[in-house]
């Protein structure tokens, strides 16, 4: 379970741009929720994210992940349980490096990274087995750089590694937006289906406001920094894209985005 | 008949070898030397100078009977070993290397080779290892020495400003003659009731300001044969002038600029003592081994009488007359 | 021939400087400035070691731990102290030229009546007298051969794998829950011990420690590395670090042949000329990640 606790957030804190976003915000996520969140830009959405990850300081508040405070832990240290995925598909791989290479670094998240092998030689079958139902052809190009792949492969291995060891949480990150509608279904339904398997409890954000309805247990929308709409079980279950529209409409907020 | 063919053959045999005597003769007398200078700078020039002078009076000189292959390395350690490998996969017949480090990487190139090698601007040849503890080479290695008469100067300075109390010296940290001058300095001057004060710099850029803080604090700064604050002579002096602050020099060229005196080098004299060691090397009448490396004994006295003018100091004349040379106004910097 | 061995000697010492600049400015993509301190610390410390009498040998490794130990120092001052990367290197760099001051005790020291790696009793024994000319190549060869197979072998472990990551992406090192802060000070070390150790080899090759040996020593390093691995580029047999041994060795041909058609002050020019050339018959175009807010 994820608790965040009277969240403060400034922006430039004391100089004249000074930018109040989150103003005692608070979230509760319950363990095995796959919680989308939708809104304008600037509504907070990435920020929430960053801040539960650790990428962006907060000015008071609390984060509590499984009854554990990780207020000031070291976005490293959070890492351990959390997996993310970014908008961007090369920040999820290393683009100079081989599949073969990523995956096994991927695959040694949280153990020692000593001088032992980097590839463990048994475990390449293994890799391939987790390449095969992407139906890229990844599995037949071990040996080629990440580097050279196109965004919709990168993003699909991206959300390989981030889900290969065991996380409790996974953090998406609009990580559909940059892929190409045909793209971004393929790995809409490979995150469904991945989620579903391992039951990450999940946050994703995105534009995309057919996935927030077709995906995910609950829904929350946000604006300037607070959740304007927060809709879980059957109630999520009956909302269509129009409801969501009205609602956006509503906070007189340019539509369609 | 038999005397005749004796004769003949006598003969014959005569003629070969003062042919084969004439050969070899002319084959000794084209010389080929390497000359490796470490740095651009006016007392170098000199040596450099000076050295193949030295060689022309012994009847070696260049275009005639000596080719000359002249690198310098640009103040550059690597350069330096680049070029001492060229010369000695060259095989040239003689090296010679103008300052310390061009003198030890010549050393360090030869050593397999069997090139002699003969230096000269090394201040201390027993520190940089070129010759053992008691001045003799430790090899196929001789050559001149510039150390500075630093007693004579001690006693000069003595002589030209009796009331002084402190000397100031600028120098790089970097330049290891540099720094045993400042030791040898540091030793004597007591025994002329004189203060030393250091600046130590590491580039031209520091010379501002070590200069004004040197100058706050002494009556007098004396020159090393630094390479770094030498080149910048012309700024240290017209601070020095504003100051009023009389600055000695270590050899000719310094006074030439406008120090005020100096007991120093001529390093043109440096440079043709150095040529004569290398000719007789070269003739093959001594081994670089054979000898021990030479300083110039006599130091020298130079004086600038439009600096002391300018300072508004009076240079005993027993001094003007017994100077080696006497300028009469400040040469522009090259 | 005398003329071809100088090359690959110096070449190879070079090499193994040139491998360190390889992990900073190609791996780390971090200029790193403290290679002109980090090399001639290396002969620093070896100058010290010999001339008290230490096993030259030894030198080898404690030059690579002094050198790493500066590039520790590199890494903390710009990983912990948030300074830029440059100046970081900036800033050790001027640092080291004292404490190498202070560690040789004077700016020259000679080594010519010591033993070191290249010229010993043991040497001696070991090679039959019609190696002997060849006694320093062939010692050189093996410590850069016997470098590059560790750098290799490393590059391939789980730590290399951290490493290679951290320069291409540092985000996917924070989500592998390790610290990149770490990973580049790591890898500052590694680096320039490479540089310390290439210094070490350099000072007793020339039997001699000189304060500013370094001068430019980045330039040479940067120089073999563009040069290695751009006119290797699309030999994807070779490994990238023997593009950058061969690079050094390239390097050095080169200006060993400038220094013979042209004047040595001009040589500068020259390498800046090189250099030039090659980076703009290469055309790098370099990979990084774009890291958006």
């Amino acid at each position: 379970m994820l608790e965040l606790k009277n969240i403060y957030k400034y922006y430039n804190p004391g100089t004249v741009n000074e930018m109040c976003l989150f103003k005692d915000f608070n979230l509760t996520v319950k363990d095995g929720e796959f919680l989308s969140v939708v809104g304008s830009n600037g509504s907070g959405k990435t920020s929430m994210l960053n801040i539960i990850c650790g990428s962006i300081p907060i000015e008071s508040g609390n984060i509590v992940l499984d009854g554990k405070d990780i207020t000031n832990a070291k976005e490293f240290r959070r890492n351990e349980k959390i997996g993310r995925v970014y908008q961007n598909p090369s920040l999820g791989t290393c683009p100079s490096m081989t599949i073969l290479e990523n995956m096994s670094l991927a695959d040694n998240k949280g153990k020692r990274f000593g001088l032992g092998r980097g590839v463990n030689k048994q475990r390449i079958e293994y890799y391939r087995e987790l390449l095969r139902p992407l139906n890229l052809g990844l599995e037949d190009k071990m040996h080629v750089k990440v580097g050279s792949l196109s965004g919709g492969q990168r993003q699909a291995m991206a959300l390989l590694m981030s889900t290969m060891t065991p996380i409790e949480f996974l953090i998406l990150d609009e990580h559909t937006a940059a892929l190409d509608p045909k793209t971004a279904e393929i790995i809409m339904e490979l995150t469904d289906k991945i989620v579903k398997e391992k039951k990450l409890t999940t946050i994703m954000v995105t534009h995309n406001l057919r996935y927030a309805v077709e995906y995910g247990n609950r829904l929350l929308m946000m604006h300037q920094g607070e959740s304007v709409m927060d809709c879980a079980g059957e109630k999520k279950a009956g909302l269509n894209i129009d409801d969501i529209l009205e609602k956006f409409n509503e906070i007189s907020i340019e539509c369609g985005n | 008949m038999k005397t005749k063919t004796t004769a003949k053959v006598l003969g014959a045999a005569l003629l070969t070898m003062a042919l084969a005597g004439i050969t070899t003769v002319y084959a000794e007398d084209q010389y080929t030397i390497g000359i490796e200078q470490f740095a651009e700078h006016g007392s170098l020039d000199n040596c450099r100078e000076g050295f193949l002078e030295g060689l022309k009076e012994e009847g070696i000189e260049e275009g005639k009977n000596l080719t000359v292959d002249y690198k310098n390395a640009a103040a550059d350690m690597g350069t330096c070993g680049q070029i001492s490998d060229k010369f000695a996969s060259d095989k040239v017949d003689l090296m010679v290397g103008i300052a310390t480090p061009s003198a030890q990487s010549l050393y360090n190139a030869a050593l397999e080779k069997e090139i002699p090698v003969i230096y000269t601007a090394v201040t201390d040849p027993v520190t940089a290892e070129l010759a053992d503890k008691d001045g003799n080479p430790v090899g196929e290695i001789t050559g001149t020495s510039d150390k500075l008469p630093v007693k004579q100067q001690l006693e000069m300075i003595r002589q030209i400003l009796p009331e002084a109390e402190s000397i100031g010296i600028m120098y790089t940290t970097s330049e290891a003659n540099s720094e045993s001058a400042v030791k040898e300095y540091e030793a004597l001057a007591e025994d002329y009731d004189f203060k030393i004060e250091t600046a130590g710099i590491t580039t031209t850029a520091d010379i501002p300001l070590a200069a004004q803080t040197l100058m706050e604090k002494v009556d007098c700064m004396t020159n090393l044969t630094d390479n770094t604050v030498v080149s910048s002579l012309p700024t240290i002096l017209e601070m020095a002038n504003e100051a009023g602050i009389p600055v000695f020099g270590s050899e000719i060229e310094q006074v030439k600029l406008g120090c005020l005196a100096a007991e120093g080098l001529d390093y043109v004299e440096l440079g043709r003592q150095t040529g004569k060691m290398a000719a007789q090397v070269l003739k093959g009448e001594k081994k670089a081994s054979e000898f021990p490396f030479e300083t110039i004994e006599e130091a020298a006295f130079y004086v600038n009488t439009a600096a002391a003018e300018n300072l508004g100091i009076e240079i005993p004349e027993e001094m003007t007359d017994s100077a080696a040379e006497v300028f009469e106004e400040i040469a522009e910097a090259k | 021939m005398d003329f071809f061995i100088t090359i690959i000697e110096q070449g190879l010492i070079y090499g193994i400087l040139a491998l360190g600049v390889y992990i900073t400015y190609k791996i780390l993509d971090f200029p790193d400035l403290t290679t002109d301190g980090s090399f001639p610390l290396g002969a620093a410390v070896t100058a010290a070691l010999i001339s008290r009498g230490v096993n030259p040998y030894m030198t080898l490794p404690i030059a690579f731990a002094a050198g790493a130990l500066a590039g520790v120092c590199t890494g903390l001052i710009h990983v912990k102290g948030r300074v830029r990367d440059l100046l970081s290197g900036i800033i050790m760099m001027t640092a080291l030229w004292t404490i190498n001051l202070r560690i040789a005790g004077t700016s020259n020291v000679p080594l010519f009546s010591k033993e070191t790696i290249f010229k010993n009793s043991f040497l001696e024994k070991l090679l039959p007298e019609a190696v002997q000319p060849y006694g320093t190549l062939i010692v050189i060869v093996i410590l850069a051969a016997v470098t590059k197979l560790i750098l290799d072998f490393y590059m391939k472990s789980k730590s290399g794998f951290l490493l290679r990551a951290v320069g291409d992406n540092e985000k996917l090192v924070t989500a592998l829950a390790r610290d990149q802060g770490n990973v580049k000070i790591l890898g500052l070390a590694i680096a320039n011990g490479l540089v310390a150790l290439s210094g070490c080899i350099f000072c007793q090759e020339e039997r001699v420690f000189e304060i500013s040996m370094g001068t430019g020593a980045v330039v040479i390093g940067l120089a073999s590395v563009i040069i290695g691995t751009s006119l290797f580029r699309n030999m994807t047999f070779m490994k990238a670090t023997t593009a950058v041994v061969i690079g050094s060795v390239l390097y050095k041909a080169c200006t060993a042949v400038a220094m013979r058609n042209f004047e040595p002050q001009d040589m500068k020019l020259i390498t800046a000329a090189l250099f030039l050339i090659v980076l703009l018959i290469s055309m790098e175009r370099r990979k990084k990640v774009k890291i958006d807010a």
